[in-house]
Parts: C-alpha cells; sequence; structure tokens
C-alpha cells in the first residue's frame, strides 16, 4: 500500500524534473533545496541532504476562500531540550499550540536543534490541497531549518501536528493548529490535555498522608454527633434517641 | 422461635449450601457410552485468515533487473526486497537517482560513498547512518501499538531495530498502522569492504540511550580523533542519549562475516532486537556493495569476491525474543517507568524467550522472505548469525553443508567439516557453502527441503509447533507462481490464521484428521446435578430467610 504514496511521487513528478539527473558529486556540492515536483506548480515537494518539504501550498485557495485573507508565520523550534518542561517526555516542539485565522497563508519555519531526523507533520488538511492524504511535511535530518507553506482552509478545525518517527509523538513531539479557534482539543498535547489511556504511577503515604487521613476520621466520627446536636435542636431529641424510643414502643 | 430451632435451621442451610457445592457439576465431566463429538472446524473468515502471499504488487521486484548501471539478481520469493533500494545501497542514497530514491522510504543522507581512494573502481569511504526504532510501541493516545510489525499472524511483540535513515511516515501510507518495508526486524545487514574507511553514525531517534558495538569487526578503541569506538559505557563512552548522535569511524583490514548490537544493558536490548549482521567483504577492484541488507535474506547484489565462488548469497540471522520483556514498552510510556521494569524489574535470568525469528520472521511468514531458493548444482554462500540468548542448531534437511568460516575467519581446508547440524552459542557467526548436487552427500536432490533450529524449543512461537524459526531450502522447480513453496494451498493456508498461532485451532484440521483430533464439542452439565445443586441453593437460601425473619419478628 506504501506504493499509492511512492506512485503520487512519481505522478507528481514531471519528465523535466526527471531529466535533471541528480549531481554525481559528493555533498558538498549537491544543491540545497531542488525541487522536482511541478505537474502542480504549487505542491512541491523539496528533498535534499538536510530533509524535505513536502506537499506545500502556497497560491490554491481552499474552497470557500475568496482570496489570501492574511499572511501569518510562525517558527517552530523541535528537539529534546524542549521536552524538559513536561516531565516524562523525551522530544517536543517549542509551543504545543498555534492559532491561525482561516484562508491565511501560513510560512512554517522548523527548526531542529536535535542532531537527528524530526517533522512538523499535519494531518487532515483538504486532500484536493495536499494530495493524496491531506498532509503536509517539513522534514529536517539533523541540526538545521526549513520553511514550508500552506493556507489555511475556511473551516474552524483544530488539526493535528506531530512527529512521525516511531515513539516522537508518544513521547511528547505533539502539538495543535487551531483554525478560526478550533474545534475543540486533541488528547496528550504535553501541558495541555489529558492522556487517552494515562500511565499508572506509584502511590505512596508520606506521613502527611497519614495525618489527612487521620484528620478526616476524626471528622467523620464527629458528624453524627454534629448532625444529632442539630436535629434535636430542630426537632426536640437527637436520632438516637427516637430510635430507642422506638425500640420501646415495640 | 427459640435459640435452638435457629440454631439448626441454620446449620441446616449451610449443610444444603455444602451440598449444592459438593453436587455442582465441575469444568470437566464423563461422558455416557459415547464419547463427545467433534467440533467442525471454524468457519475461515477474512478477519482471521491472512492471504499467504500478499504482496502481488511485488511481482516485478522478483525478476533480475538493471537499475541504474547497477546488475540485480533475480529474487523469486513472495516478498522480495525492492531492487530501487537495493540500487541506492549499492550507489548511495546522494548519487542514486531521485525517481529512484522516492521509489524508496530512504533519505537523502542515509549511505554517502566517496573517494575511491586505491584507484580501483570503487568508493572506499563509506557513511552510514543508523536511526534506533521501536516497533509494536505503546502510545497515550489509546489502546493500539504503533507502528505495528508482525512476525507471525496476529503476533506484534514490543521490539527494537537499527534501521537505516528513512524519510517521513513511520507507516506505509496515511490509513494504516502498519511500519514501512524498511521499518522491520532484524537489523540490516551491514556489508562494507576490507579497507575501506567506514563512519557509522547512530542517530539516537529512540527514548533511551544506545550504542553501537562492533563485535569481532576491526576496529581500534579510539579512534584517530580520540573518542571512544568501542560502543562500551562501562569503558568510558558516553551513551548516546535520545536527539544526539555518534559516529564509529573504522577501517577493518580482515574480512568476514561479524556482529554489532548495542552495549548499553547489553542483556535486555540486545534481546530487544538492537544486533545486525556485519560482513567485511574482502577488496577486490570495481567491487561496489549492497551495504544494507533490509531484512536480512536474499543479497540481491553479491561482491564480487562471493560472486567469483557463488552463484547465491543468503544472509540468515536467528534471533529470539522473550514476550514478557516486549510487553514492558507496550505497558507504559513513560519512559521512566519502562525503564525501572526493564533494568531493574525484569530479570533475564528468570526469563525465557517465546519468539525465534529468522530474518524477523517466525514460521510460517519465513516463506514469505526467509527461503533459500537455488537450482540444482549450485554453490550457495550462507551467512549465519546466532543472536538468539542460547544455542543454535541449525539443521538443513537433505543437505550436508561446509563450513568455510568461523566467526569471520576463513577455516584452514582440514577444518572445513561437512555435516548436517551447525552448532552456534550466542553471537557466534558460521560461513557456509551449501551445495546443491545431488550425490547423496552434499544433496539428496531436488525438493522442498525445510531448514530450521534443532534445539526444539526454536521451531515453536509462544511453545507451538510448526513456528520459529523453520524455513526452507526451494528448488525452484517447486517454486509457485507468487514464489511461496507448492504446497496445496490446504496445508498452508490454515498455518497463516490468527487463532492458529493463538493456539485456538487445532494443530491437525486437515480432511480425516479434523475429526480426528479437532476440538471435543463440551459436554451438557449432568442434567441430574444441575437439579440437585439448584434446588439444595434453593433451600439453604429459605432456611435463610427463615432464621433472620425469626430475629425480627422477636424483636
Amino acid at each position: 500500500m506504501h506504493r499509492i504514496l511512492l506512485l503520487t511521487f512519481l505522478i507528481l513528478l514531471s519528465p523535466t524534473a526527471i531529466g535533471q539527473a541528480p549531481p554525481d558529486q559528493p555533498k558538498q556540492s549537491e544543491p540545497t533545496v531542488r525541487p522536482i515536483a511541478s505537474k502542480h506548480p504549487h505542491h512541491r515537494m523539496h528533498i535534499d541532504l538536510d530533509g524535505m518539504v513536502m506537499n506545500e501550498n502556497s497560491e490554491t485557495l481552499p474552497e470557500g476562500c475568496e482570496r489570501i485573507a492574511g499572511e501569518a508565520e510562525i517558527t517552530v523550534h523541535a528537539g529534546r531540550t524542549h521536552a524538559r518542561r513536561f516531565n516524562g517526555k523525551i522530544f517536543a516542539f517549542d509551543q504545543q499550540q498555534w492559532d491561525v485565522e482561516p484562508c491565511t497563508r501560513l510560512r512554517i519555519t522548523l527548526i531542529n536543534d536535535d542532531d537527528i531526523r524530526h517533522q512538523w507533520m499535519i494531518h487532515e488538511l483538504p486532500v484536493y490541497l495536499h494530495p493524496p492524504f491531506g498532509m503536509f511535511t517539513i522534514e529536517l535530518n539533523g541540526k538545521g531549518q526549513k520553511t514550508g507553506t500552506l493556507i489555511t482552509p475556511k473551516e474552524k478545525k483544530t488539526y493535528l501536528v506531530h512527529c512521525d518517527l516511531p515513539q516522537h509523538m508518544e513521547n511528547g513531539m505533539k502539538a495543535q493548529l487551531k483554525v478560526a479557534g478550533g474545534d475543540g482539543d486533541l488528547s496528550s498535547i504535553p501541558g495541555l490535555t489529558a492522556e487517552e489511556t494515562p500511565d499508572r504511577y506509584p502511590v505512596e503515604w508520606p506521613n502527611q498522608a497519614y495525618a489527612l487521613l487521620g484528620i478526616a476520621a476524626f471528622t467523620g466520627i464527629t458528624i453524627p454527633f454534629l448532625l444529632g446536636g442539630v436535629l434535636r435542636k430542630r426537632n426536640g431529641a437527637s436520632p438516637t434517641d427516637r430510635w430507642e424510643k422506638d425500640k420501646d414502643e415495640a | 422461635m427459640s435459640h435452638s430451632k435457629r440454631l439448626i435451621l441454620l446449620f441446616c442451610s449451610i449443610l444444603s449450601f455444602a451440598a449444592a457445592a459438593l453436587l455442582f457439576p465441575g469444568a470437566e465431566g464423563e461422558s455416557s457410552v459415547t464419547a463427545p463429538a467433534t467440533l467442525p472446524p471454524a468457519q475461515p473468515s477474512s478477519e482471521d485468515l491472512v492471504p499467504p502471499c500478499r504482496n502481488k504488487k511485488r511481482a516485478a521486484w522478483r525478476d533480475e533487473q538493471v537499475i541504474e548501471d547497477v546488475p540485480i539478481s533475480a529474487s523469486p520469493a513472495c516478498e522480495p526486497d525492492n531492487p530501487n533500494a537495493v540500487t541506492a545501497f549499492v550507489k548511495g542514497t546522494d548519487r542514486v537517482a531521485m525517481e529512484t530514491l522516492m521509489r524508496t522510504r530512504l533519505a537523502r543522507d542515509t549511505l554517502i560513498k566517496s573517494d575511491d581512494r586505491d584507484g580501483d573502481g570503487d568508493p572506499d569511504v563509506i557513511r552510514i547512518v543508523l536511526e534506533v526504532i521501536e516497533l509494536n510501541g505503546s502510545t497515550p493516545d489509546g489502546d493500539y501499538l504503533f507502528p505495528t510489525y508482525a512476525i507471525a499472524p496476529g503476533i506484534q511483540p514490543g521490539l527494537w531495530v537499527f534501521a537505516p535513515k528513512t524519510r517521513g511516515m513511520a507507516v506505509k501510507h496515511a490509513f494504516t498502522d502498519e511500519a514501512n518495508e524498511m521499518l522491520r526486524a532484524p537489523s540490516p545487514v551491514i556489508r562494507v569492504e576490507q579497507g575501506d574507511t567506514v563512519m557509522i553514525t547512530l542517530e539516537n531517534t529512540h527514548y533511551f540511550p544506545h550504542s553501537i558495538h562492533l563485535h569481532g569487526v576491526d576496529h581500534p578503541w579510539r579512534d584517530a580523533a580520540g573518542h571512544y569506538n568501542d560502543g562500551v559505557p562501562q569503558t568510558g563512552e558516553r551513551r548516546v542519549l535520545p536527539g544526539e548522535r555518534k559516529t564509529y569511524t573504522i577501517t577493518p583490514r580482515q574480512p568476514g562475516t561479524m556482529f554489532y548490537h548495542c552495549h548499553v544493558q547489553t542483556d535486555t536490548h540486545l534481546m530487544m532486537g538492537l544486533n545486525g549482521m556485519f560482513v567485511v567483504e574482502e577488496n577486490r577492484p570495481d567491487n561496489w556493495l549492497q551495504t544494507f541488507n533490509v531484512g536480512a535474506g536474499h543479497v540481491r547484489h553479491s561482491s564480487a569476491a562471493v560472486k567469483e565462488r557463488y552463484d547465491r548469497e543468503y544472509d540468515l540471522h536467528y534471533q529470539a525474543l522473550d514476550k514478557e520483556l516486549g510487553a514492558i514498552i507496550q505497558s507504559a510510556n513513560d519512559p521512566r517507568l519502562i525503564a525501572k521494569a526493564m533494568n531493574r524489574e525484569y530479570d533475564l535470568t528468570d526469563a525465557t524467550e517465546d519468539y525465534y525469528l529468522l530474518n524477523g520472521h517466525a514460521f510460517p511468514y519465513t516463506l514469505r522472505d526467509a527461503l533459500i531458493v537455488a537450482k540444482p548444482d549450485e554453490n550457495v554462500k550462507l551467512r549465519v548469525v546466532n543472536a538468539q540468548h542460547g544455542l543454535l542448531a541449525l539443521h538443513f534437511h537433505g543437505h550436508k553443508a561446509t563450513v568455510t568460516a568461523l566467526d569471520g575467519v576463513e577455516q584452514p581446508p582440514g577444518l572445513q567439516v561437512t555435516r548436517d547440524v551447525f552448532d552456534l552459542a550466542p553471537a557466534q557467526r558460521l560461513d557456509l557453502h551449501l551445495q546443491t548436487s545431488d550425490d547423496g552427500l552434499h544433496g539428496y536432490g531436488p525438493g522442498i527441503w525445510l531448514f530450521h533450529d534443532h534445539v526444539e524449543s526454536g521451531i515453536t512461537t509462544n511453545g507451538m509447533n510448526p513456528g520459529g524459526n523453520i524455513s526452507a531450502l526451494v528448488y525452484e522447480e517447486f517454486l509457485s507462481e507468487q514464489g511461496m513453496p507448492a504446497v496445496a494451498a490446504s496445508i498452508v493456508q490454515p498455518l497463516f490464521s490468527k487463532r492458529f498461532q493463538a493456539g485456538q485451532a487445532p494443530v491437525w484440521q486437515q480432511g480425516e484428521a479434523a475429526r480426528l483430533y479437532g476440538d471435543v464439542a463440551p459436554l451438557f452439565p449432568s442434567t441430574g446435578r444441575v437439579i440437585a445443586a439448584g434446588l439444595l441453593v434453593g433451600i439453604g437460601f429459605c432456611l435463610l430467610v427463615i432464621v433472620f425473619r425469626s430475629f425480627s419478628r422477636s424483636r
């Protein structure tokens, strides 16, 4: 099934782009960005030794947008150091949520602060703008930065943004992009929302917990007496008195 | 009611309950004159059965072909390696045409080859990037695993692998959780040429620290720049933490079949799958090597030295997994919880292995991509590594192979023994020369000949046979069109069943055997006992109520 994706890439390849043989030279002389897709002039894919920008769209208007309503720009850092704020997480973006207006041309610059691969991958965008899966991705092979563009759709919606390397989203590299305020929150966004299937952590009883238990127990003992006093004042007799009385009558 | 009457009633009530318990029908019973019938075999369902060979689209990958001037030999098995990836592994991911690279999942900087230092027509400086990938790991987003990798139908143990650096999604496409073809067990075979300067960069994409230890490969303890090069934290090397990279630089002087593995918490990290075969090929002119053999198995572009002496070459990676160890990464997400469970609570001395894999798969999935395919009168080169926790006793049906090298060291002619069981201690390697000549010694003629571990636990999956590392040496004339051993579908299909793998279906389920050895229809519980137990429970309960009511009346 992965061939669907590969086929799509191939469809996007223009004959001229294929004709450009890769430079048969060592790393230094390869151009930093080499566009290889041009059938849809704005759905381009750039790939080089530093990473790739896949499926960007800077011109085609989403359905319902009459014009580009505005320009916006975000800079996202990715890496291990950004997860230090979140206990039990390893990787993170420096921000976990971005709010953008609809029909806005959004330029995203991803800065990778780690020496390994990270992605800024967004899902469920309109498939006609980002074929074949409605995804847009910036990927960096290591330290460095890349910029890509998309145009936000008209609808009020919350989009998943993550790094798809195994265990990167699971370990904290998850965020959400809200267009027009979004239509809710996603789960497991570090520092923002609870996890769907949270871990079970050990519980320990320090002295304070025992003290709290003691106070609660003492309070529990006093409640019937206090209640009794209140009722006696109101009815002239405590519930215990009345119970004794009922028993005698029986 | 007097106290004595109450006591008697209470006693009778208890007696009734006790009698009911005694008479209650048990989980097992005896049949009458006729034993119970055999349950009919379960109706096949698409949820349960997996197609034995599902990749019809890969048919074109099987042919002998030339991509970008790289000759790639035919690989007729059901799931051959992607020839585009083979081309990228021969030319380097930076030099291969973008069109070819796009047909793989590799990144542009995965493998860079340069500098023909000795002027013999092949590159001598090789830069390799490995990532660490978790397969079948857990997620805080729900009760599912990601990305999934099945070793056999329905079996997805948690495991880790080194993988060549890839790009894009970890999965096959946006609507599946199944890992893409590059992310699989075992960790890939790495092939370099004797005398090459090889820089192996570990990019730690995982949440735990890791390292690479080049077991048996000629490498200095410290490289020219003075950096630790042995991958061992206890002798000074800093563990490679998540997000960090570390390059190991070597110029191996001796050829041979070697090994590499993570040396951080080796007991668990090796057993989780962070180990692979490392081959140093003899130096020859114009010797462009297939640097990675993902999933091990057939080498579709062998080295010059191997081609001089052999018709085909196969890498055989034997590996075992403990399901309890793998379950640790599926039971929590917080790395601190996983670290505690794995490093301090898991005790390898109390552990047993459950899954035995050949080239990342257990039988019957081994039939898809771990076959040895040959024709009569051929010379086949086999490289074997035992990455299991215990002894491997590799046995070939119908053939006696000859040992040419042990642990990467060629054996003198007098020690090149010919036999049919080869014992390998953990981490040992073996080079074998398998001849498919029908001479009664090296071979007994064409057929579908099994080869497997003869330590019998090795041929089980979760304790059930047939499973484990069973695979087959298949002569081409015995291959089906799809590249599977030409065995009747009625024999093969029931094995590709999740129910069967889970032990829920009888082992013998074909023809008359299904009636003879199928599951027994459960007995109806003894009618008399059901009635008696029911009556006694009722009586006991009634007596209890009488006793309690007598108390409230007397008050």
